[in-house]
């Protein structure tokens, strides 16, 4: 599983599913945890964490947000090469199958549809932290 | 699924009722680990507001134009977030403000999967919340599809309501 110190980000429109996650994430052991309220809000966070050399280590971000979507937000992360690799998992009130696809073609690591409970979102960690590990081992 | 069955009326297809009551209560289960009951459905000429604070969602397809409302008199909503945040809530503050945006987004997320499995094509949406004795000018004279829930474990209702414009 990823370390206890992994760097999170957490992007969402509506405070109280940053809370939750946070929370969830907390109860998971990890609290070093910075929260983004919109895509466009994030992107400047990421690259500034990364000049600043604390990068982010894992991207948490809804699908569905006013300025930019989750789904560009990754995109544009993909599109970046210091961030192609970074783990970013999408968690959305979206669960139809043609966005699930959009989402794995545009490289997410994970898919989360909410609701959701901590299981699921401690099985999807440990998911993308095997997927990353075999890729590492495999480069 | 037809074509002719892709044009009914949302109002009249009791699809629509379970696809919502099920998002309805697998939202507050897995979310808030709160169980609920729903009561008889039923269709009022007019939209009336019922509760102190609404999550409100165009429902938006190339044949349907529709407004979700959520709404939630306050004993069910505080209840519903202490249940969901553990933290106790006495009145309608900016955090129940955004919250019932969050239960609004994921219940209607929820019962739009299910719809648009159906053929309803139904559009993503980003809920606004209201809150006070609102006005709704959009759909007010437009009949309106009312689910009542109650929380299982209290005297507390709130509802569901859809206008079809």
């Amino acid at each position: 599983m990823f370390p206890p110190n992994t760097k999170f980000l957490v992007i969402d429109d509506f405070a109280t599913m940053r809370k939750i996650i946070r929370k969830i994430l907390t109860e998971l052991g990890y609290t070093n945890v910075e929260e983004a309220d919109d895509g466009a809000n994030a992107w400047p966070l990421i690259q500034k964490a990364h000049e600043a050399g604390t990068p982010f280590q894992f991207v948490i971000s809804d699908w569905n947000m006013p300025k930019m979507l989750g789904i560009d937000l990754l995109r544009t992360c993909k599109a970046d090469p210091r961030f192609a690799d970074l783990p970013f998992m999408l968690v959305t009130a979206e669960s139809e199958q043609k966005q699930i696809l959009e989402a794995a073609k545009a490289g997410v690591s994970d898919y989360v549809v909410k609701p959701f409970n901590a299981a699921t979102l401690k099985q999807k960690l440990e998911r993308v932290y095997a997927k990353t590990n075999n890729a590492a081992k495999a480069s | 699924m037809s074509a002719a069955e892709k044009l009914q009326n949302p109002l009249l297809d009791k699809r629509l009722i379970n696809s919502f009551v099920d998002g309805v209560a697998s939202t507050l289960q897995t979310m808030a680990n709160t169980p609920v009951t729903f009561g008889k459905p039923f269709v009022e000429p007019k939209f009336a507001a019922r509760g102190e604070i609404a999550g409100v969602v165009g429902m938006v397809s190339h044949d349907w134009k529709a407004t979700l409302t959520l709404s939630f008199p306050k004993p069910a909503i505080l209840s519903i977030l202490e249940n969901m945040l553990g933290e106790k809530f006495t009145d309608i503050t900016d955090e129940v403000h955004d919250a019932v945006g969050e239960l609004t987004n994921m219940i209607y997320g929820s019962a739009k999967g299910s719809l648009n499995d159906m053929g309803y094509n139904f559009e993503m949406a980003i809920p606004t919340v209201i809150k006070g004795q609102f006005i709704m000018l959009q759909h007010t004279k437009s009949a309106t599809l009312v689910i009542p829930f109650k929380l299982t474990q209290q005297n507390a209702e709130f509802f569901i309501e859809i206008s079809v414009s």
